[in-house]
């Protein structure tokens, strides 16, 4: 089985909008080549690719994050064994303190535990179903072994977490670690926030004398070519997952959720949803390499060229010497581009559309975890 | 005395020390721990492991181009969006290039060196979402720390050194490990002992701040505010 990491490298143009804000309502920008770009925030387009995961995946194999985590188990064992309904807050309770998840009383409530905790469905259910059999076993009231309790928790991982961690405090033997690093989008040129001056009219102020607005307000908003990138390590993603064609679909859903997804920040004021400009995957053995550097001098329109097709040629250029220096060649590398624009990334590897890339890069994950060790 | 030199360079990097609970604050330049870490990873040891082959490893950074200090803000919200979570600070340093030196047993070395090209977990620079840009390892050298940072080139990208054309001299900042009794040494909790999550540990590191100065291979022997005193006005009159 050969190491297999798959970059995922994105151009995407984003029309004026407010994908990501800060606390004082502005788009989100960061520095570099010394220059001013817009950035969305890694933690949004991974909220957002989470969320697009319930369209392409069965629900069986999403996770829950919450911290009301006895309700949910509460609620698991009352829809398995109705006969345990009264008993099954206090089961509940017990079966989580003993797989080591710390839960403090909450009025009116059952116990909530004290963080944020990401437990996929299949995880609970496999707990209730612990619950239900230490139930039926003895009194009750000991309640299932801990080191069972303990192995449930931290095996059979839905894909989401898999995919991208989860930090336990208080239980730190079930943590997991992330198989996917996704990069913070910047912008490949300089980039000025821009104000946006509102006024809302009051309806029914029209009909008497009064005049002016009923409110006033800015929005700040920004418009970027994104450059975006992740980094999907398969072998990690297959030791959490501990099945081959789990790891396969989990890949391929990844890869159409994070090009097609899009934080939905101040949506309906810009309808900024777009999709790639250019998807480019190469499939490596060595490590995860970040094509960023193409853009550390700001691409600059001209006359002749947008700025589309100048990022791409500067990323085709910057790929070639990058991999030549440090001889980091690709095993296998598809793009997926649209319009002429683009062009200067087609020799990247083999065009494809969409459909087609996660199509042969499940199929090439597939072979590669395949191979005997 | 072998050292093995690494390129630390990213649009975002943090490096954190002493950071509580939804305040995550990073260091100025990288800090031993982060780096140790990064080196862990690339070899394969998971946090759980034994780090007793990396505790006799000395330390140095050198500042090439120190960045800019920015705060990301972050929320966090149930799938259904119904409830939110505690808001977090995040510190990044922005748009900085530092150059690492890590010195210690050749062998070791050379087994970083080589683990560096191909890790066994992604690397990154503090935080997950902080992926370096190649390349990350500049090689080893049989210098001692503070000779192998002198000597080094400078690694800051193109427009920094433009900015800085008109110096003749570069000073660089660079923090090293103190050696006792070193006056102005700082303590910071940056000795990497146990990266368990069950119990991670750090122990106290001495620090020394240096500068570094040397001549700047770029300067076009313009030292003064830009005026080319050859110039003569009245010359187009002559004509």
């Amino acid at each position: 089985m050969r190491r297999t990491i798959v970059d995922i490298h994105i151009l995407q143009t984003v029309p004026p909008s407010n994908l990501n804000r800060d606390d004082t309502g502005s788009p989100k920008t960061a520095t570099y080549g010394g220059v001013r770009r817009a950035r969305v925030s890694s933690q949004a387009w991974k909220r957002a690719t989470r969320k697009a995961f319930a369209a392409e995946l069965d629900p069986s194999e999403l996770g829950v994050r919450t911290k009301q985590v006895a309700a949910e188990l509460a609620g698991r064992i009352r829809s398995a064994a109705p006969e345990l309904s009264d008993q099954a807050d206090e089961l509940a309770k017990k079966t989580l303190n003993a797989a080591g998840i710390k839960t403090t009383p909450v009025k009116g409530k059952a116990e909530e535990s004290g963080y944020l905790l990401f437990l996929s469905r299949r995880q609970y259910d496999n707990l209730a179903q612990a619950a239900i059999s230490a139930s039926g076993a003895d009194d009750g009231a000991a309640g299932p072994k801990q080191a069972i309790l303990k192995g449930l928790a931290n095996s059979d991982h839905s894909i989401d977490v898999a995919l991208f961690g989860r930090m336990v405090a208080d239980a730190s033997d079930i943590n997991v670690d992330a198989a996917a690093q996704v990069a913070h989008a910047i912008s490949v040129h300089a980039v000025d926030n821009e104000y946006d001056y509102f006024t809302a009219v009051d309806d029914r102020k029209e009909d008497e004398d009064e005049t002016g607005a009923g409110m006033i307000g800015t929005v700040e908003f920004n418009s970027s070519t994104l450059y975006r990138y992740a980094a999907l390590d398969v072998d990690r993603l297959r030791d959490n997952l501990g099945d081959d064609e789990a790891t396969r679909r989990a890949s391929e859903a990844f890869l159409r959720a994070f090009a097609c997804s899009m934080p939905t920040g101040k949506q309906n004021t810009f309808a900024n949803r777009t999709l790639p400009d250019a998807v480019i995957v190469r499939l490596r053995d060595t490590q995860p390499v970040s094509l960023v550097g193409a853009f550390e001098k700001p691409v600059v329109a001209d006359a002749s060229s947008g700025r589309l097709a100048k990022a791409a040629e500067e990323l085709a250029g910057y790929t070639h010497r990058v991999e030549d220096t440090y001889d980091q060649q690709p095993v296998a590398s598809w793009v997926v581009h649209v319009g002429v624009g683009t062009q200067a990334l087609a020799g990247l590897g083999r065009e494809v559309s969409l459909p087609e890339l996660v199509k042969a890069v499940g199929e090439e994950i597939a072979g590669r975890l395949a191979e005997p060790a | 005395m072998t050292c093995l030199l690494l390129r630390l360079a990213g649009p975002l990097q943090a490096w954190g020390s002493r950071s509580r609970f939804v305040r995550r604050d990073t260091e100025p330049a990288p800090t031993k721990s982060g780096v140790i870490g990064m080196l862990a990873a690339a070899r394969g040891v998971r946090r759980t492991d034994d780090l007793t082959e990396f505790l006799g490893l000395s330390f140095g950074v050198r500042v090439d181009q120190p960045g800019k200090l920015t705060r990301d803000f972050q929320t966090a919200r149930s799938l259904d969006g119904g409830k939110s979570m505690p808001l977090s600070y995040r510190q990044y340093l922005a748009d900085a290039v530092f150059v690492a030196a890590v010195e210690g047993d050749t062998d070791l070395l050379q087994g970083l060196h080589e683990a560096v090209r191909a890790p066994v977990f992604p690397l990154y620079l503090g935080r997950r979402s902080c992926p370096p840009v190649l390349p990350i390892s500049l090689g080893l050298c049989d210098r001692s720390l503070r000779e192998a940072l002198e000597e080094h080139r400078w690694e800051a990208a193109e427009w920094h050194r433009e900015k800085l054309r008109r110096q003749p001299t570069i000073a660089l900042e660079v923090f090293l490990d103190a050696e006792p009794g070193d006056p102005g040494a700082q303590t910071i909790r940056d000795e990497p002992l146990s990266f368990d999550p069950a119990r991670r540990e750090y122990g106290w590191r001495t620090v020394i701040a240096e500068t570094i100065e040397f001549p700047n291979l770029d300067y076009n022997g313009d030292a003064g505010d830009g005026l080319n005193l050859d110039h003569d006005p009245f010359a187009l009159l002559d004509r």
